[in-house]
């Protein structure tokens, strides 16, 4: 008996989306026309693309092992941008402007605007500046980034549909990329493109953020609903078929188990691979589910999916490694 | 596509011996037809039959146990691609990788045993020993067959496979043939014990017509360990194979899947549990690699129409005391964790007591009704909560503000209600900013 296994077409694609203009070397996401890494039987124009996560402030919350290495330069971001794109090979960076926040240290859009500057000098790389979140501080931090970096091509993360038409307008005027933030839920994430399509974004600009939950703490609602996404864009719902962005680092390490020494639990194992291990879990698992950009927060873990995407889309892996 | 009763009559030996109970054939056939038989009960039934036969009648992927008694592990029987489509429904067992020649043997597997983990509502255990062959391993497989533990085989040599799981093999091991060797010596060894086997192939197509090969050799227990030399070629061979069985475009393909997982190899098993693999003998023993895989599968095989709840009930966050603050919140399992991992980020010790609101949300469970202040201080009371703390304060969810009037009437004697804030990832500001003053007033 032969074995016939047809290949799975569908109607509809992933929109292409390109980070980065001006003075940035552009990084292109989506084109896809199949389920999320299904190489085998659809067509992928562009790799999903790894972005490593710098900070304004000095992240005191981060776990010891994501912290090692970034020594030296955690609040600098000018210099942790060099060292995650010389260093660490990221493709995109995600400046997160956590000082901005009225919590952890109430920088004004003005520092922000100025990090921004920093970062864009010190690297080409397409840049995700990342506000304060929902609040007041949100828009003028990030209408303000958007400003100091026209023609640059940011993704500014993110408009909420709560709180959108200000940062529409802004990405529209400076020439910008916005992310689309909905709670674990796909007919807001619908719903959110709606409203950004009549306030005249082109959806072309835009990404998904579907709420990323960690390993452990709501991976599999995320995990879920990004399929479902992705059904329903193949499927050819224009309105759910931008890209999606999963800042995986961030909810990874706020694990408690991926911030435990060992000492203090003998069965969890060793604290720092333990770590890496639990972003690794969470990153790939969303890239199953449709992510075209991971945010990342250790550089081990950026090297070791790189190596599987050089692998997975058929280029020779840097570094010498092999595939298996 | 099921057979009709005539299709399978034609099967049957037409002997009209009435072992199975029946007058003749054709009625066993057509109680076949109607699902209502099993094949079982005819004792001279061709293996062409029963292959045909299963391949019928049999759900989309069979189900195998492995092992015997309360430990044993049953995989297959899933019926979907994506999980949101129903759940997936046997979570795959993560057997160990035991060298059976190196000493010490049973001092690790008494450690084995002893591994356990809860976690949101489940134990994290090792399912299962993969004992690799060596000398002295049919001793070692015993030993873990006689502490409960389901075992595979990974053997080396038919011989050598048969010294270990004879002994055991009413234990149900498994046997796991070297990839790509002959599999007529393993397949016969498997029917000739009544035992699961794995099949492999060079290509799907290869390992399908292995699948069906095995069964026409007598084996009732298949599981396909698929090709793939890197992650990209698994991924392929893991999605061809679900999404075939379901389709059943070939019934080689209707076995769930065993995954060998190499030392280092952390991605390869992310994938498989993910991606549909039904056991992984998993070489790592560390807990950072345990750990994240056991969580992952928890996660994955969380059933998506429940909402995962935490029983109601106190939960310490550090050591608490009288002087610790106490937090109210819902037994929806994400919103626990998410409350109870930004509290225990402040390195405060602190009382969360999980308030029964049927496992939604607070801003649900509000809007529901679950959470009103008669509900939350009834549920306090039978947690004996008030007993716990000195202060007589009590923190709810921002989300809940408007119960605070009602909460603070129903506790009456002087409590004092404090509305949290919304966001679990304020609550560190809050309880420096807010809490300990008044702590300390």
């Amino acid at each position: 008996m032969s074995l016939d296994l047809k290949p799975r077409k569908w109607a509809g694609a992933i929109r292409t989306v390109t980070l980065g203009a001006g003075s940035r070397r552009p990084v292109t996401v989506g084109g896809g026309n199949g389920l999320p890494l299904h190489t085998f039987e659809g067509t992928f124009p562009h790799r999903p693309a790894l972005a490593l996560e710098i900070t304004d402030v000095d992240p005191v919350r981060w776990a010891e092992a994501a912290r090692e290495p970034w020594d030296g330069v955690l609040g600098r971001p000018a210099a942790a941008a060099r060292r995650a794109v010389k260093d660490f090979g990221a493709d995109l960076i995600m400046l997160d402007l956590m000082g901005t926040h009225p919590d952890r240290g109430n920088r004004s859009p003005e520092e922000a605007a100025a990090d921004v500057r920093a970062v864009l000098d010190a690297v080409d790389v397409p840049l995700i500046v990342k506000g304060p979140g929902a609040g007041p501080q949100q828009n003028d931090v990030l209408a303000r980034a958007a400003e100091e970096g026209k023609g640059e091509g940011l993704a500014l993360h993110s408009a909420s549909q709560e709180d959108y038409k200000t940062l529409a307008a802004v990405a529209v005027a400076y020439g910008h990329i916005l992310v689309a933030e909905s709670p674990i839920d796909m007919n807001i994430a619908k719903q959110l493109n709606i409203l950004l399509s009549d306030a005249s974004m082109d959806l072309s600009r835009t990404l998904i953020d579907p709420l990323t939950g960690g390993l452990g703490y709501g991976l599999e609602y995320t995990y879920s609903v990004m399929e479902r996404i992705r059904l329903a864009a193949l499927g050819g719902d224009a309105m759910l078929n931008s890209p999606m962005i999963c800042l995986a680092g961030d909810e990874a390490w706020k694990a408690k188990e991926a911030k435990v020494p060992g000492a203090r639990e003998p069965l969890w194992g060793d604290e720092r691979q333990r770590g890496i291990h639990w972003e690794m879990a969470t990153a790939l698992a969303l890239l199953e589910a449709g992510a075209e950009v991971l945010v990342l927060r250790h550089p081990e873990t950026l090297a070791r999916l790189r190596t599987q995407l050089d692998c997975w889309f058929g280029e020779s892996p840097r570094g010498g490694q092999i595939c298996r | 596509m099921p057979l009709t009763g005539l299709q399978i009559f034609k099967l049957l030996p037409n002997t009209n011996c009435r072992k199975c109970g029946y007058p003749t054939c054709l009625a066993f056939a057509m109680k076949l037809a109607a699902g209502r038989e099993s094949l079982e009960k005819c004792a001279d039934a061709s293996a062409e039959a029963r292959a045909a036969l299963g391949a019928a009648s049999a759900p989309p992927i069979r189900a195998v146990t492995i092992g015997r008694g309360e430990r044993a592990v049953t995989v297959g029987e899933e019926t979907v691609f994506f999980r949101h489509e129903k759940t997936f429904v046997h979570r795959p067992g993560l057997f160990r990788v035991l060298d059976a020649s190196q000493a010490g043997c049973d001092a690790l597997l008494d450690q084995w045993r002893g591994v356990s983990i809860a976690r949101a509502g489940e134990t994290f255990q090792i399912d299962g020993v993969a004992v690799v062959e060596a000398p002295g391993a049919p001793g070692v497989a015993a030993a873990a067959a006689r502490r409960g533990f389901p075992v595979a085989v990974l053997a080396a040599t038919p011989e050598g496979g048969a010294a270990i799981v004879e002994p055991i093999k009413d234990q149900r091991p498994l046997i796991v043939p070297p990839a790509g060797a002959a599999p007529g010596p393993y397949a016969a060894l498997a029917a000739r014990l009544s035992v699961p086997l794995v099949v492999s192939g060079a290509d799907l197509a290869g390992l399908a017509s292995a699948a069906v090969e095995a069964v026409k050799a007598g084996v009732a227990d298949i599981l396909l360990e698929p090709p793939g030399a890197d992650l990209r070629a698994l991924h392929h061979s893991l999605s061809a194979i679900r999404r075939g069985a379901l389709d059943r475009v070939h019934p080689g393909l209707g076995h769930p899947v065993f995954l060998r997982v190499g030392l280092g190899e952390f991605e390869k098993a992310v994938l498989g549990i993910t991606k549909f693999a039904s056991v992984l003998a998993i070489e790592d023993q560390g807990g950072e690699t345990w750990l994240p895989l056991w969580t992952l599968r928890q996660n994955i095989y969380t059933d998506p129409q429940k909402p995962l709840q935490m029983a109601p009930g106190l939960y310490p966050v550090g050591e608490p005391d009288s002087r610790s603050p106490l937090l109210v919140t819902t037994n929806f399992s994400l919103t626990y964790f998410i409350v109870s991992t930004e509290v225990e980020a402040t390195g405060m010790a602190a009382h969360l007591a999980v308030v029964d609101a049927e496992g939604l949300s607070v801003l649900t469970a509000w809007a529901a009704g679950k959470l009103s202040g008669d509900r939350v201080a009834k549920s306090l009371r039978q947690m004996g909560a008030p007993e716990l703390v000195s202060h007589r304060m009590v923190i709810i969810p921002g989300y809940a503000s408007v119960i605070s009037g009602e909460l603070e009437d129903a506790l009456g004697d002087g409590w004092r209600v404090l509305v949290g804030p919304q966001e679990a990832s304020d609550l560190a500001p809050f309880l420096r900013d807010v809490w300990e003053p008044l702590r300390a007033a």
